[in-house]
C-alpha cells in the first residue's frame, strides 16, 4: 500500500499519511502539481517557510515497465514564479516505489544554520543533521555517502548553488554506479527550494522494500512486453547493432545529442546566443564525436576506459540513451552524461567548439549543482554582455569556477539564472519566458516548439510540450489527421500529452517508438491502466494536470501577457532561414482558451 | 539531359554510417562530398543516385529544410543526409512530414 511522507523542516518532525482515494491515480507530475496546487500559496515567497517541495515516483516506477523510473519534483519556481515539475532518472523514483511511497511532501524551514538530509527506508525516516554535506562539491558527496551506507541508496539534493539559494539551481540524483551525480531534475530553480528548507540530500534505500505489484497483473504484463518489443525493434530506441554488428539504435550509439547534428542542418540549433541557427562545430561537440572518443579510449585503455554510451539512466531503462564522457587521455570518467540540451547550451550557445571544454563545463555544473541550460544561458548573458568573449571556453570554465567561492560576485551570478544575470549586465536580448531561459530549439523556423515555450505553465521547456505528441494523438487519439487541427489546439494537446507521460513514470522517448507503432502505444496505456486497475484516457487525464498547473498560475498572478516570447525573436531574422517567430498572440492565447 | 557541369555541384553533408561513402572521414568532423547538380532531379532519385535505397535513410535536410520524395533540387543546394537511425528527436518532430518515417501525414511546424 503505498504512502505519503510529510516532512516538517520547522519542528523536523514527519508523519505518514496514507494516499486518499480519490488521489490513488496521481503520481509523478500529476501528484507534485496537485499537492503544490492545493497546499501552496501562490502568492508566497519561493524560498521561504511556506513554499514546499513535493517529491514522487511516477506511477510506474520500481515495476517491470521498460525505462519508467522518472521521479518528478515540483514547487513554486523560483525562476518563474509559477508552478514547476522537473522530473529526472537515477536511482530515487526506484528507490521509494518499492519502500511504498507514493509521495514526500516537506514544508516549513529550520531556524538556524545547520543542513539536514533525510534518511529513508521501509517504514523509517530520520532527519539528520549532516553540516558536513553543505559546501562540498557533488561528486565528492556522492562517494561520501555510498561510502556511509553500504546498501547503493538513491540520493537526491541540492549543490552550493542551491544551498546558496541561487535560482540555476537544479536537484541533482546519483547515477547507477554511483561515479556521477549528473541525474538532474535540473529547471526551474527547484535545487534553491531544497536549499531553502536546509535539506542538502534525501537518500533512500530499498532494501527492505519489493516491487510494487499491479491491480491487474495479465493486462500489465502484456503491455509491458508490447513495449518491450516496439521499443527494441525500433531504429531510434532499438538494441545497439544489427545482426550484422553495424550501428542500429540511434539512441544508444549517439545519445540525445545525435540532435547535434541534426538541428544543425534544420538551422534551427540556436548558436552564439540565439543570433545563428547553425553552429560551425557542431560536429565536434556532436554524438557521433562522443561516440568516437568513448570507442578510441576503449581501444586505448581497454576495460580500464569508464566512457560509456548505450548508457541506462535509471534502473531498467532499456532505451540506454545516456553516456559517460571519458578523458582522452586517461580514459578515466569526464562527466556522465553529456546530454543534447548541456552540450548545446554549453557548447554552440556559446560558440564553445570544443568537446573537453564543454564535457568540462557540464562537469561543474553537477559537482555546483546547477541546470546546465540555465548555466548554459547565464554564461551566454556574460558573453552578450561583453564580460567574456563568445568562442572563449577557457574563460567559461574561469567563470563558472568563481562559483566555488561564496564571495565572489561573478559567482552568485552565473548561478542566478539567465534573467537575472542579463538584466544586471545590461543585455537586451535575454531567450527566457516566464523568468526560465530557452532550451535548444530556436523557437524562429521552429514555431512549434516556440509556442510551447510560450504558453507552457513551466517558463520556456521543450518537454512540457513534447512535439512528437502531435503525431501520436493525429495517428492514434480522437484527432485523426494533424493537418487539420488548429495549431493551438495541438499544442494544447501535446503538453496534454506530456503531462500524461511525465505522470506514468516513463521516459518522454517511449513516445519515438509508439509513433510507429500502434502496439506499442497500447503497451504504455495497458500497463498504466493495468497498475492502476482503471481505465484512463491519456488527453483527459494530462489535460487535468494542466489545469491544475494553470490555475495556480493564475493565482500567482499570470496573465496571457506573460505567455509570450522575448521581443527580439519577433524582429530578428535568424539564419540561414532568416524567419522571425511570426505567430500572433491570438494564436497564442487560443492555446489554453478557457482553461 | 542538361549538362551538369555548367551548373553549381550538390554540397552533401554525411552523418553517421553514411560518412562511410568519404574515406577517411571523422565523426567529429564535417564531411562533405561534392556532387553534380542534375537538373530537375528530385530527391528520390538523387539518394537512388547514391546507391542508397529510401530505407537507408533517415530525416534529411535540403538547405535546412525538411527533404521530401519529390522535392525538387536545386544548384548548389546544401543536403544533409542522415541514415535511417538518426531522426529528429524532440523539438523538431513537429518538422515531420517527409514521407519516411510516415507517409500520411504532411505537416510542417507541426
Amino acid at each position: 500500500m503505498s504512502k505519503i511522507l510529510r516532512v516538517n523542516m520547522n519542528d523536523l518532525s514527519h508523519k505518514w499519511e496514507s494516499v486518499p482515494s480519490e488521489h490513488a491515480h496521481l503520481a509523478g507530475r500529476a501528484f507534485t502539481t496537485h499537492y503544490v496546487n492545493s497546499e501552496v500559496d501562490p502568492m508566497c515567497h519561493p524560498l521561504r517557510a511556506h513554499n514546499k517541495v513535493v517529491i514522487s515516483p511516477g506511477l510506474l516506477a520500481g515495476t517491470l515497465a521498460p525505462s519508467s523510473g522518472r521521479l518528478s519534483v515540483g514547487a513554486k519556481s523560483p525562476l518563474t514564479g509559477g508552478i514547476k515539475e522537473a522530473n529526472a532518472g537515477g536511482l530515487t523514483a526506484t528507490r521509494l516505489a518499492k519502500i511504498g511511497l507514493r509521495g514526500i511532501v516537506i514544508e516549513g524551514a529550520p531556524s538556524g544554520d545547520d543542513w539536514y538530509s533525510i534518511l529513508l527506508g521501509k517504514d523509517s525516516c530520520e532527519i539528520l543533521k549532516t553540516n558536513d554535506y553543505a559546501g562540498i562539491g557533488l561528486y565528492d558527496l556522492i562517494g561520501k555517502i555510498w561510502k556511509k551506507y553500504d546498501s547503493k541508496p538513491g540520493i537526491i539534493g541540492c549543490g552550493i548553488a542551491g544551498q546558496r539559494l541561487l535560482r540555476g539551481a537544479g536537484i541533482f540524483g546519483n547515477n547507477i554506479e554511483n561515479s556521477d551525480p549528473g541525474r538532474y531534475a535540473g529547471r526551474g530553480g527547484l535545487g534553491a527550494v531544497l536549499g531553502s528548507k536546509r535539506i542538502v540530500t534525501i537518500i533512500s534505500d530499498d532494501s527492505e522494500g519489493s516491487r510494487p505489484e499491479p491491480k491487474q497483473k495479465e493486462k500489465f504484463e502484456q503491455g509491458r512486453k508490447a513495449l518491450v518489443e516496439a521499443l527494441n525493434k525500433h531504429p531510434v530506441t532499438g538494441k545497439l547493432n544489427n545482426d550484422e554488428g553495424k550501428p542500429f539504435g540511434g539512441l544508444k550509439n549517439y545519445g540525445t545529442n545525435i540532435l547535434q547534428n541534426i538541428l544543425n542542418e534544420a538551422g534551427g540549433l540556436p548558436t552564439l546566443g540565439f543570433s545563428s541557427g547553425r553552429f560551425k562545430d557542431a560536429a565536434k561537440i556532436s554524438g557521433e564525436a562522443v561516440h568516437d572518443l568513448v570507442d578510441r579510449t576503449k581501444k586505448k585503455f581497454g576495460d580500464k576506459s569508464e566512457g560509456r554510451y548505450a548508457h541506462s539512466c535509471h534502473p531498467g531503462c532499456i532505451m540506454a540513451c545516456s553516456n559517460a564522457v571519458p578523458y582522452e587521455e586517461t580514459g578515466k570518467l569526464h562527466v556522465s552524461p553529456l546530454e543534447y540540451e548541456s552540450a548545446w547550451a554549453l557548447g554552440a550557445n556559446l560558440g564553445v567548439g570544443k568537446l573537453y571544454d564543454v564535457a568540462e563545463l557540464n562537469r561543474l555544473c553537477n559537482d555546483l549543482g546547477l541546470d546546465t541550460i540555465e548555466a548554459g544561458n547565464t554564461i551566454a548573458m556574460f558573453m552578450e554582455g561583453g564580460i567574456i568573449p563568445y568562442g572563449d571556453g577557457t574563460a567559461a570554465i574561469k567563470l563558472l569556477k568563481k562559483a566555488y567561492d561564496s564571495k565572489s560576485v561573478d559567482g552568485k551570478l552565473v548561478c542566478s539564472g539567465t534573467k537575472i544575470a542579463g538584466e544586471t549586465l545590461g543585455v537586451t536580448r535575454i531567450p527566457v519566458v516566464k523568468g526560465q531561459a530557452l532550451p535548444a530549439y530556436d523557437p524562429r523556423p521552429i514555431r512549434g516548439i516556440g509556442v510551447t515555450y510560450a504558453t507552457t505553465t513551466m517558463g520556456a521547456d521543450h518537454t512540457a510540450g513534447y512535439t512528437i505528441a502531435a503525431e501520436i494523438l493525429g495517428i492514434k487519439g480522437e484527432v485523426t489527421d494533424p493537418r487539420k487541427m488548429e495549431k493551438a489546439d495541438l499544442s494544447r494537446a501535446f503538453q496534454a500529452t506530456t503531462a500524461y507521460i511525465d505522470s506514468s513514470g516513463y521516459c518522454l522517448f517511449i513516445a519515438f517508438c509508439i509513433l510507429d507503432d500502434d502496439s506499442g502505444f497500447a503497451g504504455m496505456k495497458d500497463t498504466f491502466d493495468g497498475f492502476i486497475g482503471h481505465e484512463y484516457d491519456v488527453t483527459e487525464y494530462g489535460l487535468k494536470v494542466l489545469k491544475n498547473e494553470r490555475e495556480f498560475n493564475r493565482n500567482a498572478g499570470f496573465t496571457k501577457e506573460d505567455d509570450r516570447l522575448p521581443e527580439f525573436f519577433h524582429t530578428e531574422p535568424l539564419p540561414p532561414h532568416n524567419v522571425t517567430f511570426d505567430v500572433s498572440d491570438e494564436e497564442l492565447d487560443k492555446v489554453f482558451e478557457g482553461m | 539531359m542538361t549538362n551538369s557541369n555548367t551548373f553549381e555541384p550538390l554540397e552533401v553533408h554525411l552523418y553517421g554510417q553514411l560518412r562511410q561513402l568519404i574515406k577517411h572521414s571523422k565523426p567529429d568532423e564535417d564531411t562533405v562530398m561534392m556532387v553534380d547538380f542534375i537538373e530537375n532531379e528530385t530527391f528520390r532519385e538523387f539518394v537512388q543516385r547514391l546507391g542508397l535505397s529510401q530505407s537507408d535513410i533517415g530525416d534529411c535536410f535540403i538547405d535546412g529544410t525538411l527533404a521530401k520524395h519529390s522535392t525538387i533540387l536545386m544548384p548548389g543546394a546544401r543536403i544533409g543526409l542522415f541514415p535511417f537511425n538518426m531522426v529528429l528527436l524532440c523539438g523538431g518532430q513537429h518538422l515531420k512530414g517527409h514521407g519516411y518515417t510516415r507517409d500520411d501525414v504532411d505537416i510542417d511546424y507541426y
